[in-house]
């Protein structure tokens, strides 16, 4: 028996240490590609390519960040707007439209409802590259190739079917009772959907919001086939820089570390939202 | 109390409310789809916008399929999404196990974990390309700090495919954590303790005890993992570009080439056909596989 307990104790001690060296050596794994690309942007000129690299800049400068903006050139501050307006505004869209439709499919008493609704959600899982070249084809038969109407829509489109179907799962939890009350006061969809359902599944709502937002803040593949010139996002500046600009490191890394930076914050802040939603699907499949 | 005869029924309201999904769905999916049929089917050109199209079949299927660069980036897709899914797995599940618990100091490394996968994935390889480059990369130059010597990476053949898993790996195994922690954390208390009262060790315990619990997040985040790896285009874009020559060649990225570069647009309306076609087969083999573990598995 004694030894059974000091076993343990013996066990629980060596674990301990490898669970605290796991934890560390992960974490910095994560973190330093983060520090480097932030360091990488405060170096001077000279200092980027230097063999052997220089960790430490000798002279920190925000001189990058400076030719981002104040440059005529660069299409940082473009890239910047661009991605902001198209962010707000297909978040905004995919949550309302995507709210709407899944108040529908869990309302209706239509027997091909849930049909309809299972085709929505089969739409998020198929790869977008089959989509990207034709809806490119269509957008620029009719005129809108290089614009952010185009890019926004196609967002909306991608963010649809995931928004659908975590605001079915929130709305499937609210009982239908809270709504009947209203019913019966001669309460119609809209206005139960409005003063009920909205305020209660307001977590779901922020989770969608969420989910989208960073969705569209990150894409590439169907926004570089838009884009041209007008409409550029920041994933595409920073990819032109490796493909057009050649080896300009620190602009590049600056430019990076503006795309990155909101995504940091918003994980620190809203992280709780962004484990649920994306664990919601994966654990009750 | 005077009831409103309301101007639409309750069932027109709510099918209102489809309205705007569907004409969203239709303009970004269900037509460019329909059009994608039809352009792998026939012989559409870009310069004259179709004017010559001809019905041409299975045609275009055929070529693709004959295509040895097509044939060649499926291997890599397949190797690339096999690497990184096994790696992500393994890592993922090693670190979440250590990293459930609701102390501050769980929950902040959990914080740190979860940053990687919402980066965009353009950047990622961007940084990755900083870092792995071979004359001033600090990869190298740390590794010769140890005394290992300076690392080819992404400039030689046959170590670029390993290279861009490597990335793949800081990129992806953050998505499996979160998934195996909410998985870990959820599971039953009892059977955990019941094992732990008869005098099993934690080893003893996470191999017959949680393990076989877990097999469903399992299953679903390799899932995930390995379709999101088969389509991988936004790391490699910026730092192989596919090479060098066409040695990480994936397919997502060979068909964004040859659609949007070369607009080779029947090409890769089959060709993407075709990669859909194994993504179903790929989910439904996986499904199975899933079910006969757990048959296997038990309480």
């Amino acid at each position: 028996m004694e030894t059974v307990y000091r076993r343990a104790q013996m066990e629980e001690l060596i674990f301990s240490m490898v669970r605290a060296a796991t934890i560390v050596l992960f974490a910095v794994f994560t973190l330093i590609p983060l520090i480097w690309l932030f360091i990488n942007s405060i170096k001077q000129p000279i200092e980027y390519l230097a063999t052997p690299p220089v960790i430490l800049p000798s002279r920190p400068t925000s001189q990058n960040y400076v030719d981002l903006f104040k440059d005529p050139n660069s299409e940082a501050p473009l890239a910047l707007k661009n991605s902001l307006i198209v962010t707000v505004v297909a978040t905004v869209f995919s949550v309302l439209i995507g709210s709407l439709a899944a108040y529908a499919f869990t309302h209706l008493k239509w027997r091909l409802a849930p049909l309809l609704a299972g085709l929505v959600l089969l739409l998020g899982f198929y790869p977008k590259i089959t989509a990207v070249i034709p809806y490119f084809v269509i957008m620029n038969n009719i005129g809108l190739r290089d614009t952010l109407l185009a890019i926004i829509i196609a967002f909306v489109g991608l963010n649809l079917p995931r928004t659908v179907w975590l605001m079915m799962t929130f709305f499937n939890d609210i009982p239908k009772e809270l709504e009947q009350s209203a019913m019966l006061d001669g309460c119609g969809p809209w206005s139960r959907f409005v003063k009920i359902i909205v305020p209660l599944a307001a977590p779901g709502l922020a989770v969608a919001a969420i989910m989208s937002a960073l969705l569209c803040w990150i894409e590439f593949m169907i926004a570089s086939s838009l884009a041209v010139v007008k409409a550029t996002t920041l994933p595409i500046a920073v990819s032109v820089y490796l493909t057009d600009k050649g080896m300009h490191w620190g602009p590049m890394s600056a430019l990076g570390v503006v795309t990155v930076v909101p995504v940091i914050i918003f994980c620190l802040f809203v992280q709780r939202y962004l484990v649920r939603g994306l664990t919601l699907g994966a654990l009750k499949g | 109390m005077k009831l409103k005869q309301p101007l639409l029924s309750e069932t027109m309201m709510l099918a209102i409310f489809l309205i705007p999904l569907v004409a969203v769905l239709l303009v970004t999916d269900i037509i460019p789809l329909g059009f994608s049929t039809y352009l792998a089917t026939s012989s559409w050109q870009l310069i004259d916008r179709g004017a010559s199209a001809t019905w041409v079949g299975i045609e275009n299927f055929r070529k693709v399929i004959a295509d040895p660069v097509f044939r060649d980036s499926f291997r890599v897709s397949i190797e690339f999404a096999l690497g990184s899914t096994l790696v992500e797995l393994l890592l993922g599940l090693v670190v979440a196990y250590m990293v459930v618990g609701e102390s501050w100091t769980m929950r902040a490394a959990r914080t740190i974990m979860i940053v990687p996968m919402f980066i965009p994935g353009v950047v990622v390889g961007t940084i990755w390309r900083m870092m792995l480059n071979v004359n001033s990369g600090i990869v190298n130059y740390a590794l010769g700090l140890i005394g290992i010597p300076p690392q080819t990476w992404f400039s030689a053949a046959n170590t670029a495919m390993p290279s861009i898993i490597l990335v793949d790996v800081w990129y992806s195994t953050s998505f499996v954590i979160v998934l195996l922690v909410a998985g870990i954390s959820t599971l039953p208390p009892d059977p955990v303790r019941a094992a732990m009262v008869d005098g099993a060790s934690r080893w003893q315990v996470f191999r017959y005890i949680m393990l076989p619990m877990l097999t469903p997040v399992l299953s679903v985040a390799a899932l995930f993992r390995f379709i999101g790896s088969f389509f991988v285009l936004d790391h490699v874009y910026t730092t192989t570009y596919g090479g060098p020559g066409f040695a990480t060649n994936a397919m997502s990225f060979h068909l964004y080439r040859q659609g949007l570069q070369f607009f080779n647009l029947s090409y890769t309306a089959a060709a993407s056909w075709l990669m859909i076609g194994f993504a179903l087969l790929v989910i439904l083999v996986l499904s199975w596989l899933r079910r006969v573990l757990e048959r296997h598995a038990g309480p």
